[in-house]
């Protein structure tokens, strides 16, 4: 089993790296060796020139022998080599063992050209001159000092690129360790608010890169998570204590009309509330799905832009009949034009809980107020009602299930309206706010920019 | 009227068959979906009631197989899943109306004369007429005897799918869902405040009651025998 930390997409890509930068390198040597071989040869053919230009003038000075030995004398084993020939090619002075046939340059073997191998230069670049009277003069310098740079070049290349390969491996190990301990950081409380710790959030580093950005994003699925489980948790809850009552009552009642001396009148009209239990029953049980489905529902599936101004007007002409009916003066002050992205079915049913709760709630004729209104770029609506309000210390309680409260415990309906509200407006990211708008409730939803058409 | 009812329980089977209308007496009843499509295959139904949840083949798919072999026949499906979504799914799938179980016999019975003597292609009519009551739809304009009577935008609407269904039964549920595209219960009386209303404005000035309140179920607009 290999360590975790060379199993990392980090050290691999640190690998990735080396084996590039040794490439890049190699290139990089081959072209700094071609363009230095190119001037050390022509510094080698210009020293070439002069010399034979020296000897020339020698030549002209009748000392040209007498200079070649002395130069040979002196530098025995060195890089020059010269050769002065009759016209029938016999050597006159010199140390090679080439023979000319042809003016100008020749590149030649060492080996070939003076007959002993030396270690340093492999070629000599030989210029041949021919003197008018017939004779042959040769001047020569062997390449030994292109190759001696080849290697001191070539040596530096594989020292520097070792360094570098090893320093870009022991990085690539190191970034690769702390990335899998902040990684494994990470994962490690993350694994533990799954088995239930409450450890939330996780932290990044601070420094606000890729990593911090993952932990606010697990963060933000753990915490979504952590709301469906409390959710599933209290639907139980809620169905064993809410439904098992009303089952309970309905049983009796059944019980009852099991007894003996019950006439068929009695037993109908005993059956026929059992049936109401029931109905009531039902109509809870699809309240508490609806908000377990909208709570539980994949983010914005089914949205749509849609014109809210016109689902306000619709539910105002719809409720405006309703409301005068029971008494309640009802007044809708609704801004054209609004859009909004979102699910119509929802957003008719949340709006039409918060306008059926204010007319539920509040004594014969107090106003009832449905706004839609543009405010500074932010749009509000609001369902304002005269009623006896909510006290502030109650306004987060009675957005929960099967809060109900003393007030209204006399009134049919299972305390579900208001918790729908929060779910669907939690699902469109609209702020709920509750107020006091004395006296009488004030719900605000406040739409979100993001959404808004 | 011949109708297949397609579900496996067979209790709630039972239960429709014996609570359908005399008139829609004529029911055959399978208890899978495959054997729902073979049954169709070889014969003709005027009306098919199905499950959603079946063995071997879903109610969902039976109705796609359904409607992509060419079929129209009108399809109610009738489930225990109510929420939109499901609905939703249901109709993309070629349903005609979808009911949630449970349900009242009543509400299957509106449902099903509905279906069954609905016109199912050509253009909607753009004038309807009921007795001495006329509704144009493209001018928008209602008139009895003769004369013109104002209506709210719901009103006309709640008054043109009455009319769509003249001589039937319409249930609350019904008008909720196709008048005021509510796929919900409201907790006030919305249908009941809507239809006294606009009862007042086409019936109470004229001789004859055209809209009729039919205790337990809903309501019918027709003209008196």
């Amino acid at each position: 089993m290999r360590s975790p930390v060379l199993r990392t997409a980090a050290f691999r890509m640190a690998l990735w790296q080396a084996a590039l930068f040794a490439l890049a390198g190699a290139a990089l040597l081959g072209i700094v060796w071609l363009r230095i071989n190119d001037y050390a040869q022509d510094e080698l053919r210009g020293k070439v020139a002069t010399e034979m230009a020296s000897l020339r003038q020698a030549d002209a000075d009748g000392t040209l022998v007498m200079q070649l030995r002395q130069r040979l004398a002196a530098l025995p084993a060195g890089p020059d080599y010269y050769l002065l020939t009759d016209a029938q090619q016999r050597v006159m002075a010199g140390n090679l063992r080439y023979r000319p046939t042809a003016v100008g340059w020749h590149v030649l073997p060492l080996l070939g050209a003076i007959g002993k191998d030396n270690s340093d230069a492999d070629r000599v670049h030989l210029y041949v001159a021919h003197f008018p009277d017939g004779r042959w003069l040769v001047v020569g310098r062997d390449n030994r000092s292109v190759v001696e740079l080849g290697e001191v070049l070539s040596d530096s290349f594989i020292d520097v690129g070792a360094l570098a390969i090893v320093l870009v491996l022991l990085g690539g190990g190191w970034a690769s360790w702390r990335y899998l301990r902040r990684i494994d950081t990470l994962g490690a409380r993350a694994e533990r608010v799954l088995e239930g710790a409450q450890e939330l959030p996780l932290v990044g580093s601070g420094h606000g890169d890729e990593l911090d950005r993952l932990a606010a994003r697990l963060n933000r699925l753990l915490e979504r998570m952590q709301v469906l489980m409390e959710g599933m948790r209290q639907v139980s809850n809620d169905i064993a204590h809410d439904l098992r009552t009303p089952l309970a009552r309905t049983r009796q009642r059944l019980e009852a009309s099991l007894a003996d001396g019950m006439d068929a009148p009695c037993l109908r009209q005993a059956i026929g509330e059992a049936v109401g239990d029931i109905d009531d029953l039902l109509a809870t049980f699809r309240a508490l799905l609806r908000i377990a489905s909208v709570e539980a529902r994949q983010r914005h599936s089914g949205f749509e832009m849609i014109d809210l101004s016109a689902l306000f007007e619709d539910v105002a002409e719809t409720y405006r009949p309703v409301a005068e009916d029971s008494d309640h003066p009802f007044e809708a002050h609704i801004a054209a034009g609004q859009r909004l992205h979102g699910d119509r079915a929802l957003l008719t049913q949340m709006l039409v809980n918060l306008v059926e709760n204010a007319l539920h709630h509040t004594p014969m004729r107090s106003r009832l107020r449905l706004e839609l209104q543009v405010q500074a770029d932010a749009v509000i609506g609001r369902v304002t009602d005269r009623g006896p309000g909510i006290p502030p210390e109650s306004h987060a309680q009675v957005l929960k299930r099967f809060v109900r409260l003393d007030s209204s415990r006399n009134l049919p309906g299972a305390g579900l309206g208001l918790a729908l509200v929060a779910a669907i407006s939690d699902l469109h990211g609209i702020g709920l706010v509750l107020g006091d708008a004395m006296p009488g409730l004030m719900v605000e939803l406040h739409f979100p920019r993001a959404r808004l058409g | 009227m011949k109708i297949l009812i397609v579900e496996d329980d067979h209790a709630m089977a039972t239960h429709i068959a014996a609570g359908l209308h005399p008139r829609h007496r004529h029911v055959e009843r399978v208890a899978d979906g495959y054997q729902g499509l073979s049954l169709m295959a070889r014969a003709h139904y005027d009306l098919l009631i199905v499950d959603r949840m079946l063995p071997k083949l879903d109610g969902l798919s039976l109705v796609r197989e359904l409607r992509a072999s060419g079929r129209e026949t009108p399809v109610l499906m009738v489930s225990a899943l109510g929420e939109v979504d499901a609905r939703v799914e249901g109709l993309e799938a070629g349903v005609d109306d979808y009911l949630t179980k449970p349900f009242a016999m009543t509400e299957l019975n509106a449902r099903v004369d509905a279906l069954a003597r609905r016109p199912r292609l050509g253009e909607p009519a753009t004038r309807r007429r009921v007795a001495d009551l006329e509704l144009d739809r493209l001018t928008r304009t209602v008139r009895r005897a003769g004369r013109t009577i104002e209506l709210q935008p719901r009103e006309f609407r709640l008054l043109d799918y009455l009319m769509s269904h003249a001589g039937r039964v319409v249930t609350r549920a019904m008008l909720l869902e196709h008048v005021w595209e509510f796929h919900f219960e409201p907790q006030t009386s919305v249908v009941e405040t809507h239809i006294s209303r606009l009862r007042a404005k086409i019936d109470r000035d004229f001789d004859g009651e055209l809209l009729h309140t039919v205790r337990g179920v809903g309501y019918s607009l027709r003209a008196a025998h």
